[in-house]
């Protein structure tokens, strides 16, 4: 449903931009609600959903490592046995620290129109599972988003649906976003663009 | 439907009533009468590469297969069963050596023909009763190819596809043709934003007057160094053939240190100096002018820009994007935008150049992202009653007299074809839409219904003309589908 390994590649590796991601993968099965691991990283995705509802982004973007990689593929209706879904490279967004500051940066300038008035967000997670890695201090966690973005005060409100795939990593300071592989349900996007974060 | 030739005659004086913008008469003329006579781009035959690729596009509400077929041929069908109207391929892309309708397990090879129709004998009789041989999946009415850019038109009476680009040709080329081997496309994203679809295709052929307003937070976070308002205006708007663009004045230079500004690096300079011809050349190299946004008749567009896409560097890259304003209604618009770049491109600057496109472009493009606010907006006011009454000036660049703000350039000023000025005007969206009004003023043109698998039915009238147009060709007779 998510970023699953195809040749033993995630989706991260095989983008022409993600040379720098982290390649640490899950392992074993996925950790009980009442594992310590689980619940933090539960934790960290509810409070982050927090701050993306709030567009607190400088705070969202001192949660995110130095060396991310943020990846939204293109998702295509491919026939059974196909062995992709995703577009050949091409992708929404498949960003690095520096152009999701940049985004970020967008936001704070007073001629970001597209979020001026800023829309009115709520991030629905869900379906959390956690795992184990090989190393100690990172976990992966996947979850399901629904986003509701309401523009302006008339014409429907946005929705997107999507799984996640996240690479969480122990800092000194606590979890950080260290891989995000966005993997959206719909292949033409309902919404006037991706002026936010999933 | 209402008579529509006091809208016609107001846009040709470059009145733009702003209804014509959320109008569901207007759409339903658009319908009748462009988008079933213009060429329309599909696809790019690097989107199938190999024999059996396919992908399935749309125009408007009617779904095409673009495939290539075993002999390398690219064949643009119609994705309907001849039998009873499934779709025949129902994913948007892959590899597929035959199409099988899931309904009643007709299939097509995937040049069209049928090769399977069960019980063939047992329940039609064979041959007799439904004649199976040399039939295909309807072909598109015409199929246009130019630098790898596949077109169709619903019209089988189309005029041939360069005469119709005409000295379009010369700019598309910048686009499309920057080495020998030509472009390479990835996607399209594919979003949907609540506006008309002509806004866009306005908007991309030459409004350069939107970008130091609309556009100011790009330039705010240093990705971008160009459209401050003094240094846009400084470009030109060229309208040549059914297209027309913007591009931006260069520093002073020579070709390679103008194309350098651009972030082109010297081995795809060197390739570019022996591809394009001496005047191609000279409108960059000569005249100081690099190409910007485009858009081509009906809803097509281009844009060529030049981003920083690293830290810390100043160092800028370009990227080219193609895009389709594909309408859904008279308030609706799909758009599909691709990634462009130049096949015999390094793989550094290929990846380089698709992060400046997902920067700047598509569906999380930090500049588009403040222009579809505007069009959604715009589009959401047009349906008022208020909107009827306003008449939206679109004469920039032209005094009340009709008399110009600012002359063409001169040959020698310019080396390109068409008609070109430097500064801000409107002449290219008025040209967009007096091709537009000019459609919407001609019916739809006769089309014959087509009867398959049988030839003793005689050819039926016309079937979906609403009036008869003079210049209308005659009812096609009914299709007897011998193999191409």
């Amino acid at each position: 449903m998510t970023a699953t390994p195809v040749n033993g590649m995630t989706l991260s590796e095989q983008s022409v931009l993600g040379a720098h991601a982290p390649r640490t993968q899950r392992t074993g099965q996925s950790l009980p609600f009442n594992d310590e691991l689980h619940l933090q990283a539960h934790r960290w995705l509810v409070d982050e959903a927090y701050l993306l509802d709030a567009q607190d982004y400088d705070e969202w973007l001192a949660r995110v490592a130095d060396d991310v990689h943020y990846l939204m593929p293109v998702r295509v209706t491919t026939a059974l046995g196909a062995g992709y879904s995703t577009s050949p490279g091409m992708a929404h967004l498949d960003e690095n620290k520096y152009s999701l500051s940049r985004r970020v940066a967008r936001f704070a300038t007073e001629h970001a129109w597209t979020e001026d008035p800023p829309s009115r967000l709520r991030h629905y997670v869900t379906n959390v599972r956690t795992f184990r890695t090989e190393k100690a201090d990172e976990i992966v966690a996947e979850s399901a988003v629904l986003l509701f973005r309401s523009r302006g005060d008339v014409g429907e409100a946005a929705t997107v649906s999507a799984g996640r795939e996240d690479l969480l990593r122990r800092t000194g300071t606590g979890w950080e976003l260290a891989r995000r592989t966005i993997m959206l349900d719909e292949s033409v996007i309902r919404m006037q663009n991706l002026a936010i974060f999933l | 439907m209402t008579d529509q030739s006091a809208v016609l005659q107001d846009v040709r004086q470059g009145m733009i009533p702003a209804h014509i913008y959320n109008d569901k008469e207007i759409f339903d003329l658009e319908k009748e009468r462009l988008f079933s006579r213009s060429w329309l781009f599909v696809a790019h035959e690097s989107e199938v590469p190999e024999a059996g690729d396919y992908v399935v596009r749309r125009v408007l509400e009617d779904s095409f297969i673009i495939s290539r077929d075993e002999k390398g041929e690219i064949r643009a069908m119609f994705n309907m069963c001849l039998h009873r109207g499934m779709q025949v391929c129902r994913a948007e892309m892959g590899n597929a050596s035959h199409f099988r309708c899931p309904y009643h397990g007709w299939s097509y090879r995937n040049d069209g023909r049928i090769v399977g129709l069960p019980f063939h004998q047992e329940a039609f009789g064979g041959e007799e009763g439904f004649r199976k041989k040399g039939q295909t999946l309807l072909p598109a009415p015409s199929l246009g190819i130019y630098n790898g850019l596949i077109f169709i038109s619903l019209d089988p009476d189309a005029q041939p596809l360069e005469d119709f680009l005409g000295d379009f040709k010369f700019y598309l080329d910048y686009y499309t043709k920057q080495s020998a081997d030509g472009i390479e496309l990835r996607g399209p994203q594919r979003w949907r934003i609540k506006a008309n679809w002509k806004i866009g295709a306005e908007n991309f052929a030459g409004d350069m007057y939107h970008t130091p307003q609309t556009h100011t937070s790009v330039v705010e976070i240093g990705l971008f160094r160009e459209p401050k308002a003094e240094k846009r205006k400084d470009g030109t708007t060229y309208w040549a053939g059914n297209g027309g663009g913007t591009t931006y004045k260069l520093p002073e230079g020579g070709l390679e240190d103008r194309l350098r500004y651009v972030g082109y690096p010297d081995e795809m300079i060197e390739r570019m100096k022996g591809q394009w011809s001496q005047q191609q050349l000279d409108v960059i190299g000569k005249d100081g002018f690099m190409i910007s946004a485009a858009s081509l008749f009906p809803n097509m567009s281009f844009v060529h820009n030049w981003p920083r896409v690293e830290e810390g560097s100043d160092e800028v890259l370009p990227f080219i994007s193609i895009r389709q304003w594909q309408p859904i209604s008279e308030n609706e618009t799909e758009v599909l935008s691709w990634f462009a770049v130049d096949k015999n491109a390094s793989e550094e600057y290929k990846a380089l150049s698709y992060k400046a496109y997902l920067m700047c472009f598509g569906s999380g493009g930090m500049f588009e992202q403040d222009d579809v606010e505007n069009w959604v907006s715009l589009t959401n006011t047009a349906a008022g009653s208020m909107a009827r009454r306003l008449l939206l000036n679109g004469r920039m660049g032209l005094l009340e007299n009709g008399e110009n703000v600012v002359e063409p350039l001169t040959p020698e000023q310019y080396s390109g074809p068409g008609s070109t000025r430097v500064g801000y005007s409107e002449y290219n969206q008025r040209e967009l839409l007096l091709r537009w009004a000019d459609h919407l003023e001609r019916p739809a043109r006769a089309a014959a219904q087509l009867h398959v698998g049988v030839d003793s039915v005689s050819a039926a009238p016309a079937a979906c003309a609403t009036e008869t147009a003079p210049d209308a060709a005659a009812a096609v007779p009914a299709m007897t589908s011998q193999e191409a």
